[in-house]
């Protein structure tokens, strides 16, 4: 019986499933007031539900992990799934991050001693990873065509 | 010369029969409703082959049975209306759901044409469905329709031209077991000799009749042959017989789709892998909450520098008008009273026009119909329905089309509880006022306070969803059925337009209603109290406790104080309920910052109010009364003057308990200080 996923996509799902995880308790962390020291190095910054939304997304890889790990081909679909998810957090980071940039030029009285790197946030940089994914996994990013089995082929 | 035809376009919901009615009518479309109802009803003009045809499109539903009222004004439309032709839309990636409608249409003696939509995706998923076979076993013209690019649709039109002149009836073609067959053989008998059913198609009626279907029975009871009927129907359970009648139907369905096409159950698309993670079990919620906050994130922070633009221009306008017009109260009244109380409406458009852009994208792309199903299992614990889930969720953006919305809910019980829960949800009108008492508060965390003032919206309605069902609006709970539409990207354009159909409606608001408004708040700002002898619209007048406003607010204070309101509070709150966006534009003119928001939130941070009473503010905002629109589409979707105002009592004395708490309890424990 044939899998629609091999040791690639599982040791994707580990590594992306273990960042999104880690970096969303420290982000919690850092929420409560609990000082990790991440700030200043990685940009982690103290946000409770912006956090919540990482973890989320590194238990979407975990689960899948879990699923191809016993054997279960559709297991494949939560790493896919999160790839699309972490680059939507990605796209809304970017965002707000342009968004701050713009209101930064408009009133800068309000932006003083503020830096861009403020609003870069671990959503955009950890973003990198999935977009790997869908680079190398491209042709599974198709809302209708068949792309796995569900019982494996 | 031209024949004259009426064509009633039908089909379950989400089947692209909107993109079907548009590719056949272009741009001759009108909307107007169905006749005694606010049901929107779309018709559109087509000729071909020499035939002019009158597109009518009827509401999506899933059966021809009498539970929501969309399904009653498609039946009584084929009933009543009888069009020459009706179109069925169906989506061929999921045949058996939708040819159960094609059964209860051929039983009401319909001519029909099907329109097999979606074939491309039927075929990208691996599935074959044998036209011709189709076409042979049900007997009526089956043509293979891609509706989203306008395929197959000349051939949709010359089988609807070919069937027009084709005398077979297609009555009749289902049989059920032989004790349902005798049933309905002695009520047809009954039917045929009573010239008052005359006009209903006997084999449907008495299929109905025995189905227990409560709108027919009235129909019946006006016969003098009645009691007849009855007799026939006392013979039979009514419920076990709906359900072998279903059964059977489904059953007739399953042997022909063996024969015509070959579904594969073992391929997953890519609309099923993604099904298979947002609908599952653990992750299902944590993940729409994820994509709700991002949802918030977005609308708040990326909103910013268009929302500051907004607030330079307004600003700029204000100065010009005071410095062009020379009569002093007419300056006050275009500067701090027009243009004050519009552009501090105004300036939230950002925000609004962003939320429904997020709202637009989940429902076109098919995640919100995910969202209900996901949501069931907490909507009816807290009794209410999984279908409640959409009406409330489109109460982010206006608790109006909400509470319309709620028609979709066949049992009349869950439809009065999400109607009265319906206005706890935060909708976009009382998004300034916690923009701005969020923003003065609570600096960086106003995200996640805003946040939490919907999720305190929402855990409301649910609770209180929870106590009506359990006190004053009790009954079984209706089990949830809702087919989940195939994943669509959702365009660019599409949410564009969704979005500024939305907000063109808050734009139209400012221009009207809240321009009423704030040009009243300004007038009673400006007249002096009795006894206070000042001049109209002077210093010592405007916006003070010498005013009308202020001599009113300081009447109502006493009922406020305990909250930490003072009286501007209470009459920018009495203002509120011709519509919540005014909150802001009132306490602009009582405080007199005029327009300027930033001046607002500097007079509120500097003492004029606590963080506690901001908060308290809030909560009370978002509790409340809702606004006049709502009130009356309450009166008219529950028919009841009780009912709405039980909704205005409950609303406002939650509302005043939990400012209450959060002032006192605040206060006493140092909570903000």
């Amino acid at each position: 019986m044939k899998q629609d996923y091999g040791n690639r996509e599982m040791i994707f799902a580990a590594l992306s499933g273990a960042l999104y995880t880690i970096f969303g308790i420290f982000q919690i962390a850092e929420g409560f007031g609990i000082n990790t020291g991440m700030p200043e190095m990685i940009f982690i910054p103290g946000d409770i539900p912006g956090g919540s939304c990482l973890m989320v997304l590194g238990a979407v890889f975990l689960y899948g992990l879990k699923e191809m790990l016993q054997g279960i081909n559709a297991g494949v679909s939560f790493v896919y799934v999160g790839i699309l998810m972490s680059l939507v957090f990605m796209a809304v980071y970017l965002l707000v991050m342009g968004g701050n940039m713009l209101d930064s030029i408009i009133v800068p009285e309000d932006y003083e001693g503020w830096n861009i790197m403020e609003a870069f946030r671990p959503g955009i940089y950890l973003g990198f990873l999935p977009l790997m994914g869908m680079l190398c996994w491209k042709d599974r990013f198709s809302l209708h065509e068949v792309l796995v089995f569900r019982e494996g082929a | 010369m031209t024949e004259k035809i009426t064509v009633a376009l039908a089909g379950n919901p989400n089947v692209g029969k909107t993109s079907i009615f548009n590719a056949i009518t272009g741009s001759k479309q009108h909307v107007g409703n169905w006749p005694g109802v606010t049901v929107e009803r779309k018709m559109g003009k087509r000729v071909h082959n020499d035939v002019e045809m009158e597109i009518v499109d009827l509401p999506g539903t899933y059966s021809l049975t009498a539970y929501s009222l969309d399904e009653i004004i498609a039946r009584d439309f084929i009933i009543e209306e009888k069009p020459h032709i009706v179109i069925q839309v169906i989506d061929a990636t999921n045949l058996e759901r939708n040819l159960y409608l094609t059964t209860q249409l051929m039983e009401l003696g319909a001519k029909l044409v099907i329109a097999l939509n979606m074939t491309d995706l039927a075929l990208a998923k691996g599935d074959s469905i044998d036209i011709s076979k189709m076409q042979e076993y049900l007997e009526v013209p089956v043509i293979s329709t891609v509706g989203s690019r306008g395929g197959g649709i000349e051939g949709l039109l010359d089988a609807v031209t070919d069937e027009l002149r084709k005398t077979r009836p297609t009555e009749n073609i289902f049989t059920y077991d032989a004790g349902i067959e005798k049933r309905s053989g002695e009520i047809e008998t009954i039917l045929n000799s009573d010239p008052y059913f005359a006009h209903y198609p006997a084999r449907w009626f008495s299929m109905k009749l025995l189905e227990g279907d409560e709108s027919i029975i009235k129909k019946a009871v006006e016969s003098d042959r009645y009691p007849e009927i009855r007799e026939v129907l006392d013979k039979t359970d009514a419920y076990s017989l709906e359900s072998r009648i279903a059964d059977q139907r489904y059953r007739t369905i399953q042997t022909m789709l063996r024969q015509v096409c070959n579904i594969n159950t073992n391929r997953l698309s890519g609309s099923d892998m993604v099904d298979r993670v947002v609908t599952n079990k653990y992750l299902g919620i944590p993940i729409f909450l994820s994509f709700m906050w991002a949802a918030f994130e977005l609308t708040f922070s990326f909103a910013t520098p268009f929302m500051n633009m907004i607030d330079v221009f307004f600003g700029w306008l204000a100065e010009a008008a005071a410095n062009a017009i020379s009569i002093p109260w007419l300056a006050s009244l275009v500067g701090e009273g027009i243009i004050a109380g519009v552009g501090s409406v105004v300036i939230f458009l950002p925000n609004i026009l962003l939320l429904f852009f997020m709202i637009s994208l989940m429902e076109d792309s098919g995640y919100m119909a995910r969202a209900a199903f996901i949501m069931d299992k907490v909507m009816s614990r807290t009794g209410l329905h999984g279908k409640s889930f959409i009406p409330l969720v489109m109460g982010f953006g206006c608790n109006v089309p909400a509470i319309m919305a709620t028609r979709t809910i066949e049992d009349s019980r869950d439809r009065l509880v999400t109607i009265l829960v319906a206005p706890f949800i935060s909708c976009g009108a009382r998004l300034p006022v916690y923009v701005l008492l969020a923003g003065t508060f609570f600096g960086r965390d106003a995200g996640l306070v805003i946040f939490g003032l919907y999720a305190l919206g929402i855990l409301v309605a649910l609770l209180s969803a929870r106590l009506m069902r359990s006190t004053v609006i009790r009954g079984e709970d209706t089990p949830f059925i809702m087919e989940l539409p195939s994943y669509k990207l959702p365009t660019l354009k599409g949410s564009a337009i969704h979005m500024w159909e939305r907000g063109k409606i808050y734009l139209k608001k400012a221009g009207s209603i809240i321009l009423v408004g704030v040009v009243g708040v300004w007038l009673l700002a400006s007249i002096p109290a009795p006894g206070s002898g000042g001049t109209f619209a002077s210093g010592e007048i405007y916006g003070t406790t010498n005013s009308v406003i202020g001599f009113t607010g300081q009447l109502i204070e006493p009922l406020v104080a305990p909250l930490g309101f003072d009286w501007r509070i209470a009459v920018a709150l009495v203002f509120g309920v011709v519509a919540k966006e005014i909150v802001v534009g009132s306490m602009g003119v009582l405080y007199g910052a005029g327009e300027d928001e930033e001046s607002l939130s500097n007079i509120l941070a500097a003492g004029a109010m606590t963080p506690l009473a901001g908060l308290g503010l809030m909560v009370f905002t978002l509790l409340y009364v809702p606004c006049f629109a709502c009130i009356g589409v309450i009166k008219r979707e529950t028919g009841s003057w009780k009912w709405t105002l039980f909704q205005l009592l409950y609303g406002t004395t939650l509302a005043w308990m939990l400012a209450f708490l959060v002032f006192q309890v605040g206060s006493r424990t140092g909570l903000l200080a």
